[in-house]
């Protein structure tokens, strides 16, 4: 077997780019996934193939036709890639109504990116109650008529079934791997645990939950950590610029587990089966899922979720990974401080953006943050 | 008693260096301020300057902390530390009852805690000058006085212009259409002020306001902005002559302890 860091380094190498083109080549199609919670299963069961979709450490201009410059950069970023013909390879986009940026998106696609369809994506916002579940499951069922219509056969629930699993499966290595990698800091960085898990996004669900049990058996096998650096939680939208997680490693400043929609937020939660209406299963999830800015959440229980998840971890802090422009997350960002300072756990919020560049101001940041953990 | 140990703080800030030699981690030796930052001759004219007027070589310095936005790329540091530690550390030497200090420096403005003589917990600006010694300088500029004087001209102001522009760019702008209407300059200025106080003032809300207040940095020298936020605030904020030089004593201390073990 492979060795760890021959594998986290076949992780790292996966690129989208790559990957959109062997599918394409494959004779496949491929259906680009927009953040957050589409109900990418369906895409599974239809025998396309699902890619991810959240942006690239890029310069914007072309959006910014369709979106203010002080608009969320992920959005924008797809929509750059999207103008410059560099998603055209795509036979549709799901496109989630998740947040106000979100919610123009599909027009704002439609009219930039002729290339691509759209297909909409609701989610209700009183998405725990009875007729919220009915109405998500509801739309996911017209999601998966388009994706019918896109791939021309039938997706049955059998097929949504198996589809299911198998990413149930993929959740399951992937918590499994995210609990072994806060307990073996030494052996996964900051960009390890990133890479691992981003790659889910690009690859072919199966092989990625083989990849990720292999990691898994490695870490498993190693004997206790000596790892002496500073442990956080991270939490947010997004923290895989690799400048970022670079200033996490130099300060030797482990991510013991995370609530980042890109990351744990995506697999915390699995679909429970209903063999009878299995897209009622998917809304099941999205009815259960906490600790996300964008999924209405009243009683604010991210902030408990996030103490709870430092506290389980062992983490000496927290550090709330702010995406620049990002209305939800500054909104929830003053409620869930209060719960945090209550709970006497150290906090920083750190500002990114995909367009950033320059992260001396973050790094300065995280660096006087550690030195008050040690 | 003469000192046998010397440490050394240099802080290398985004505009000026700034360095300290400390005798047994308690008595200032000598200091240097140069005015040129990262990137520049700065750092080792300030280190040169400081070692000789106390009559030493850097053989004789026990421990050199580097902090400032250019320590990581100042060479020859034995430790490298956060200018928000070390301004939390020089601020609680200056001041020992201090709770908050508020430090605008070159290019970013901060609100730090102290917690047991050390740094609790902060926040920074973003990364908007405005509010920062840069939006001094434009400002100075555009009113054709040299950053010095602004305090003098405040004193003299007989009342406050608002400036509302948050953006350094367009508060150039508003100062300018001002001028064109040939308001008195000392009124101006004090309008100037009064825009960085009600900024940093946030700064210092959002960590949340613990008396007493201490302020550090090169900009708390001019006493027209300390007056400012002090009305702002409400609150008396004490100033050290040697304000500007916080950041190195601190890294010079923080150096010492280092030395004796101490955390």
């Amino acid at each position: 077997m492979a060795d760890l860091s021959t594998m986290i380094a076949g992780l790292k190498a996966i690129s989208p780019k790559e990957e959109l083109k062997k599918a394409v080549s494959a004779g496949k199609k491929v259906i680009g996934i927009m953040p957050y919670f589409c109900p990418e299963e369906l895409v599974y069961a239809s025998g396309m193939v699902p890619l991810g979709l959240w942006g690239a450490d890029m310069q914007a201009n072309e959006s910014k036709r369709y979106y203010p410059a002080f608009i969320c950069s992920i959005l924008h970023t797809v929509l750059e890639m999207g103008i410059k013909g560099k998603l055209n390879d795509l036979s549709g986009i799901m496109i989630p109504a998740s947040c106000d940026s979100l919610k123009s998106m599909g027009a704002n696609w439609q009219y930039g990116v002729k290339t691509v369809p759209v297909i909409n994506v609701s989610i209700a916002q009183n998405r725990k109650i009875p007729a919220g579940k009915e109405y998500t499951a509801s739309q996911f069922k017209k999601v998966r008529d388009e994706l019918s219509k896109i791939s021309g056969k039938e997706i049955t629930d059998e097929a949504i079934i198996d589809a299911i699993k198998v990413y149930n499966e993929n959740r399951k290595a992937l918590r499994e791997f995210s609990f072994l990698a806060g307990k073996h800091p030494e052996a996964i960085s900051p960009a390890d645990r990133n890479a691992v898990i981003k790659a889910g996004y690009f690859m072919d669900r199966k092989e990625h939950t083989k990849a990720v049990l292999a990691i898994s058996a490695e870490l498993a096998s190693l004997p206790e950590s000596s790892f002496r650096g500073a442990k956080v939680v991270t939490s947010g939208i997004l923290a895989d610029s690799p400048s970022l997680l670079k200033i996490f490693e130099d300060l030797h400043i482990a991510v013991v587990d995370d609530q980042i929609a890109h990351e744990s937020l995506n697999f915390r939660t699995d679909v429970p089966i209903i063999e009878s209406d299995p897209i009622m299963g998917m809304a099941e999830r999205i009815a259960e899922i906490e600790g996300c800015s964008v999924l209405f959440d009243p009683g604010k229980k991210r902030g408990q979720e996030l103490v709870k998840l430092a506290q389980d971890a062992g983490a000496d802090g927290i550090i709330w990974i702010m995406t620049k422009f990002c209305d939800p997350e500054e909104y929830d960002y003053v409620p869930v401080k209060r719960m945090i300072d209550k709970a006497g756990i150290p906090l920083l919020a750190v500002e990114v953006d995909r367009q950033m560049v320059n992260y001396e101001q973050a790094r300065n940041a995280i660096e006087a943050f550690s030195e008050t953990l040690c | 008693m003469a000192a046998d140990i010397f440490t050394l703080g240099i802080d290398v800030g985004s505009t000026t260096s700034k360095c300290l030699i400390l005798g047994n981690g308690e008595e200032i030796i000598s200091s240097a301020i140069i005015p040129a930052g990262t990137g520049t001759s700065g750092p080792g004219r300030a280190l040169e300057a400081a070692l000789s007027e106390a009559m030493l070589s850097r053989q004789d310095i026990a421990a050199v902390t580097a902090t400032g936005y250019g320590r990581n790329s100042f060479e020859g540091a034995d430790y490298i530390v956060s200018e928000l530690s070390c301004h939390a550390i020089g601020a609680h030497a200056m001041f020992p009852d201090a709770k908050t200090v508020i430090d605008i420096g070159g290019q970013d403005a901060k609100a730090i805690s102290i917690e047991n003589g050390k740094l609790g917990s902060f926040v920074m600006n973003d990364k908007c000058a405005a509010g920062t010694g840069r939006f001094l300088d434009v400002m100075a500029r555009v009113l054709e006085l040299d950053v010095s004087e602004l305090a003098e001209k405040d004193a003299m102001a007989g009342r406050v212009i608002p400036i509302s522009s948050t953006c350094t760019v367009f508060a150039e702008s508003e100062v300018i259409s001002q001028l064109s209407k040939n308001v008195d300059i000392c009124d101006l200025v004090a309008g100037i002020h009064a825009s960085v106080a009600v900024r940093t003032a946030s700064l210092v809300r959002r960590l949340g306001l613990t008396p007493p207040l201490a302020m550090t940095g090169g900009v708390a020298q001019n006493a027209g902005i300390v007056r400012a936020l002090s009305k702002e605030l409400g609150e008396e904020i004490s100033v050290s002559p040697l304000c500007q030089l916080a950041g190195a004593y601190g890294a010079a201390i923080h150096g010492f302890n280092k030395l004796k073990g101490r955390k």
